[in-house]
């Protein structure tokens, strides 16, 4: 019987179509349960190609309720060295800020199970503005488009649903006229505690774009046998004081210990090449306290 | 013509064999079961360059299930079926900004009566590995953290992928008004070094 559907199959030519229909079949085993997914990561425009788009997708099996906003976020950090983005949703007087000039279309839809949905941007600054870099912050704020609420059990019960929520930010970047990425470390400080080796460094943009790279550390002994390293992606857009905790093996090393330090805007992945500036390379070499 | 049936003949037990098909059909698997978020899918940005998205998505809601009038009702971030979870997933071992906004009440669909909801300074944890709520310890990321001030220092997991455990506390009146009540749990998400 098996070999005779088989042969009927390949002589009818239905072989593709089990094949895809197989496909269809099993695509909800292999889906990937997820909300609304932006793409890229950032968004460049400029005096030359002043409209650009995001792509979102609803690759989860409910439909989503997605809005388009603006916001002004740069990264900023505490005493500590930890970096934040705090999202101001209110006008902001900063000067690099592009919040105001960029519109998108559509700002709200509902997705369904899926869908893709192309947003496009539109960027108007004022004129004359000086070389540089501008920013803002877009907001893909996404949740279940169904509203409904659980009914309680009995009559005189009480439910509850909490929706969630998720507000995804991706920069944007406005650039015009001659662009410098340039970056100093003005200080910088590492000490060991419980086999974790805290590197901590003061960084300014000096250029007119913000400053973005890769900051890798290699923890070394006595005989330059490495025995730590960290690797993260450093985004700078004015002042940063950022801290990389570097595990090490503490067997068989022969201290002092020393950290060298190299920042590069080479080999970031997350960026097209062409959209990124390159900057300096700041290398230095730093001895445990 | 004889030429051309021996070519024939010796193509189509490679091309037609079930083995060759079956492993069509696991490539094919294989591709579609990639996640979604390592790949770039603006159509037309012909960059050629691979970029890893941010993605976070709520996989599981705080759920406190029946609550009686008067009768306050706790979900521990650690337990497996109740606590809220969030996934994010992006580049593995980068920087990530995570901001709860968190409602103080939960309300009627008509806005007539509402009810406090409270989260405590250690009802959180950020866990970077593929623990479960009940699981997650201090080695795996961050334990008993506020909400309302998540690590600062928190990345995407080395796998990939981070997730964020939420309990809460639901506190009903003695007169509490019957219903279904509803509220909104935003989570914001950034990478930090963008």
């Amino acid at each position: 019987m098996f070999e005779f559907c088989t042969r009927a199959i390949r002589k009818s030519g239905a072989l593709h179509i089990l094949v895809i229909a197989a496909l269809f079949i099993l695509l909800p085993v292999v889906k990937v349960a997820a909300g609304v997914l932006v793409a890229p990561t950032v968004v460049f425009l400029s005096e030359t190609n002043r409209t650009g788009r995001i792509t979102l997708r609803n690759p989860s099996d409910v439909p989503q309720e997605v809005n388009v906003y603006f916001s002004f976020g740069l990264p900023i950090s505490d005493s500590l060295g930890n970096v934040y983005v705090m999202l101001q949703d209110s006008v902001t007087n900063d000067p690099k800020s592009a919040l105001g000039w960029v519109k998108a279309f559509p700002r709200t839809v509902i997705l369904p199970p899926g869908e893709n949905q192309t947003v496009r941007l539109v960027i108007k600054p004022p004129d004359d503005l000086p070389d540089g870099e501008y920013w803002a912050r877009i907001v893909v704020r996404s949740q279940d488009a169904r509203t409904a609420v659980p009914e309680p059990d009995e009559a005189a019960g009480i439910s509850t649903q909490l929706n969630m929520v998720i507000q995804t930010a991706i920069m944007l970047k406005y650039r015009t006229g001659e662009l410098i990425s340039n970056l100093e470390l003005t200080s910088a400080g590492a000490k060991l505690h419980d086999n974790i080796v805290q590197v901590l460094l003061d960084l300014v943009s000096r250029g007119n774009v913000s400053y973005m790279g890769i900051l890798h550390c290699r923890v070394l002994d006595k005989k330059d046998i490495e025995i730590g390293r960290g690797k993260i992606n450093l985004a700078v857009y004015r002042n940063l004081r950022r801290r990389m905790d570097i595990p090490i093996t503490a067997e068989n090393h022969n201290p002092p210990y020393r950290v060298e330090v190299r920042i590069t805007s080479e080999g970031r992945t997350d960026v097209p090449p062409p959209d990124m500036i390159a900057g300096n390379e700041i290398i230095y070499t730093l001895s445990l306290e | 013509m004889a030429r051309r049936m021996r070519f024939t003949k010796h193509r189509r037990p490679i091309f037609s064999s079930f083995l060759f098909k079956l492993a069509i059909v696991a490539a094919v698997l294989w591709l579609i079961s990639i996640p979604v978020s390592a790949l770039d899918f603006t159509d037309g940005a012909a960059s050629g360059t691979v970029l890893t998205i941010i993605a976070a998505t709520s996989t599981q809601d705080l759920a406190f299930g029946s609550i009686f009038q008067g009768v306050p009702k706790l979900i521990g971030y650690n337990n497996d079926a109740a606590s809220s979870i969030f996934t994010i997933t992006g580049e593995a071992s980068a920087g990530i900004n995570l901001q709860l906004i968190l409602p103080e009440y939960v309300s009627l669909s008509g806005g007539s009566d509402r009810m406090t909801i409270i989260f405590s300074s250690t009802d959180a944890a950020v866990d970077t590995t593929t623990a479960t709520p009940s699981t997650v310890s201090a080695s795996d990321g961050w334990i008993n953290q506020n909400p309302y001030n998540l690590p600062a220092s928190a990345v995407i997991g080395s796998a990939g992928t981070t997730r964020i455990y939420l309990g809460g506390k639901i506190v009903p009146s003695i007169d509490q008004t019957p219903g279904a009540y509803s509220g909104d749990i935003v989570l914001s998400v950034s990478y930090n070094g963008t």
